[in-house]
């Protein structure tokens, strides 16, 4: 089954300010996994781009969490998840774009990610 | 020694007052930050009123003066607009506990009052005259040049310090209590965020005049460039991220048409600055930036946010202060330092100072040509709240730094730095200082 994997970043990934429960490690073997990932955060997707290429992990695609139903027009996969700590943001652009959504912790938990 | 706010005969308000009487007689010397952070992280030495003590004895070091020929202060003693201590929230008593206390436990913590810092700085043995300023920065540097010209004292720290708490920043205070009073409560009700007014503003300015909320992005774009080469700024100092346009444009909306990179972010800092007269300024470690005009802005707009008319209106009548006061006119001013957070406040401003020849509908166009402080018509040349974080500070920094010539990367080239001026926030409710490498 193919899927995509959206972290939010701020809150969410241990790189974040607050730091969240998602680590590096985590979204390293979900790439293992196959599975598709990327970020879609606040932050400038320059800057996004910069993390991932700082932290030496590759990634698939850079978003605003606004634009995930954007995000799902330019990957065909069976399944979406966003991964974010906030209900006002993350949980609602999720949902609007049709995403699956775990909170950082229940994500940190998650067999995709373990 | 009981402070109070500063009277309002402090302020020059009113167009028609002439040259301001103490032109050329008060400048400002040394410039003290503190480090800056995002949030605090609740230990005493990074607290806002550590804070305050390192950029008040920063700026005492860079001046070049003792302590004790310090004989006045002014401060802001608000450090948040929207951080405030949960009433629920256990009082960090360590932190309490490791400065001489006053009555109130969040002196120091959540706001500052003169009587904590004098108690915690015993170095300022001969203050005699202190007050305080509401709110801004660029309010209390209005009252520190009045009050050294009045010759209330002759030596002066001027003081204004952030904190911010953990969590989002204006969910606490009256925006978590189940009322609201005042007129705040009609905004407030329908969940309007801090930008709506300018917004709303900006909107109506794009319809007025032809323009589109793109058309900002060489201003942001410029501003985060400038805010990455102040070493003392936020974004400098923890992300040094520059934006592109692609980051910009495509950024979610807080209140369309303003956008997430609109706004500036909430951090914790503080800045001081010593203000002395001319006189006493010769013999202190920098170079003296003499003050040629301070300006109020004490407009009350005709209903809760204003209009557009009124903002151009108001910023018309600043720019005709500015001038008046200081004895100059616009193509006497090397740079601009006015207020950016938001950035659509910015052009307001701009216009009302008709700076460069610009007039109501052309900031944004100005925007579109070299507005960087290589050329010869520099904007916002220390980046402001949007190049290095919400302090409504950066701007008068910069502005001292400029004429000292020591702003370092962010020096402006295309033109000498001879002339600036800088101040905010709002179009209505702002105050402003006109400053100078001569005092005439």
């Amino acid at each position: 089954m193919t899927i995509l994997i959206s972290f939010d970043i701020d809150g969410t990934m241990e790189i974040g300010d607050p730091a969240g429960a998602v680590t590096l490690e985590m979204v390293k073997t979900a790439r293992a996994k196959g599975i598709i990932t990327g970020s879609c955060s606040d932050r400038p997707m320059s800057a996004q781009r910069a993390i991932w290429e700082q932290y030496g992990v590759e990634y698939d695609f850079v978003c605003y969490k606004h634009l995930l139903s954007d995000l799902k027009t330019q990957f065909e996969v069976e399944e979406y998840y966003h991964v974010g700590d906030r209900d006002d943001l993350d949980r609602k652009y999720a949902i609007q774009a049709g995403f699956g959504f775990f909170w950082p912790d229940e994500a940190a938990a998650s067999p995709l990610l373990l | 020694m009981a402070t109070g706010y500063a009277p309002s005969s402090m302020y020059r308000s009113r167009e028609g007052m002439g040259i301001w009487e103490h032109k050329g007689k008060v400048a400002a010397v040394g410039v003290g930050h503190s480090p800056t952070e995002r949030r605090w992280d609740e230990r005493p030495e990074t607290s806002v009123g550590a804070w305050s003590i390192m950029a008040l004895r920063n700026a005492i070091a860079d001046a070049g003066v003792e302590p004790d020929h310090i004989d006045g202060i002014v401060i802001v003693p608000e450090t948040t607009t929207g951080a405030f201590w949960p009433d629920d929230k256990p009082l960090p008593q360590d932190v309490i506990n490791a400065f001489v206390q006053t009555d109130d436990p969040l002196d120091g913590v959540a706001k500052l009052s003169v009587e904590w810092l004098l108690k915690n700085m015993p170095e300022l043995t001969n203050i005699n005259y202190s007050v305080y300023a509401p709110v801004c920065m660029s309010n209390a540097l209005n009252v520190a040049a009045q009050a050294v010209g009045d010759g209330l004292a002759h030596t002066v720290l001027v003081l204004k310090a952030w904190h911010n708490l953990e969590g989002r920043y204006y969910q606490g205070g009256q925006n978590a209590q189940d009322a609201i009073g005042g007129t705040s409560a009609i905004r407030s009700l329908w969940g309007a965020p801090a930008c709506y007014g300018t917004a709303l503003q900006f909107a109506e300015y794009c319809r007025k005049y032809g323009k589109d909320h793109d058309m900002m992005t060489p201003f942001i774009i410029n501003s985060r460039r400038n805010g990455l080469m102040f070493p003392e700024g936020y974004w400098a100092q923890h992300r040094p991220e520059e934006l592109t346009p692609e980051d910009y444009q495509l950024a979610r909306w807080i209140a369309k048409p303003a956008n997430l990179f609109d706004n500036d972010i909430p951090i914790m800092c503080a800045a001081s600055y010593l203000f002395t007269t001319a006189e006493r300024a010769k013999d202190m470690k920098q170079k003296p930036v003499y003050v040629l005009n301070h300006v109020d802005s004490d407009a009350v707009p005709r209903g809760l946010t204003p209009t557009l008319d009124e903002v151009e209106a108001e910023c018309a009548l600043t720019g005709r202060k500015i001038y008046e006061g200081a004895g100059i006119t616009a193509a006497d001013l090397s740079f601009e330092n006015m207020y950016d957070g938001f950035t659509q406040f910015h052009q307001f401003h701009l216009e009302g100072l008709g700076y460069r020849g610009i007039g109501f509908g052309d900031a944004l166009d100005f925007y579109q040509t070299d507005i960087s402080i290589e050329g010869p018509n520099p904007v916002s040349p220390s980046g402001g709240n949007i190049g290095s974080g919400r302090s409504r500070f950066w701007m008068h920094t910069d502005s001292i730094q400029q004429l000292q010539g020591r702003a370092g990367g962010r020096q402006i080239t295309g033109v000498n730095a001879e002339i600036g001026v800088s101040g905010g926030p709002m179009p209505l409710g702002g105050n402003y200082t006109v400053w100078s490498a001569t005092p005439d």
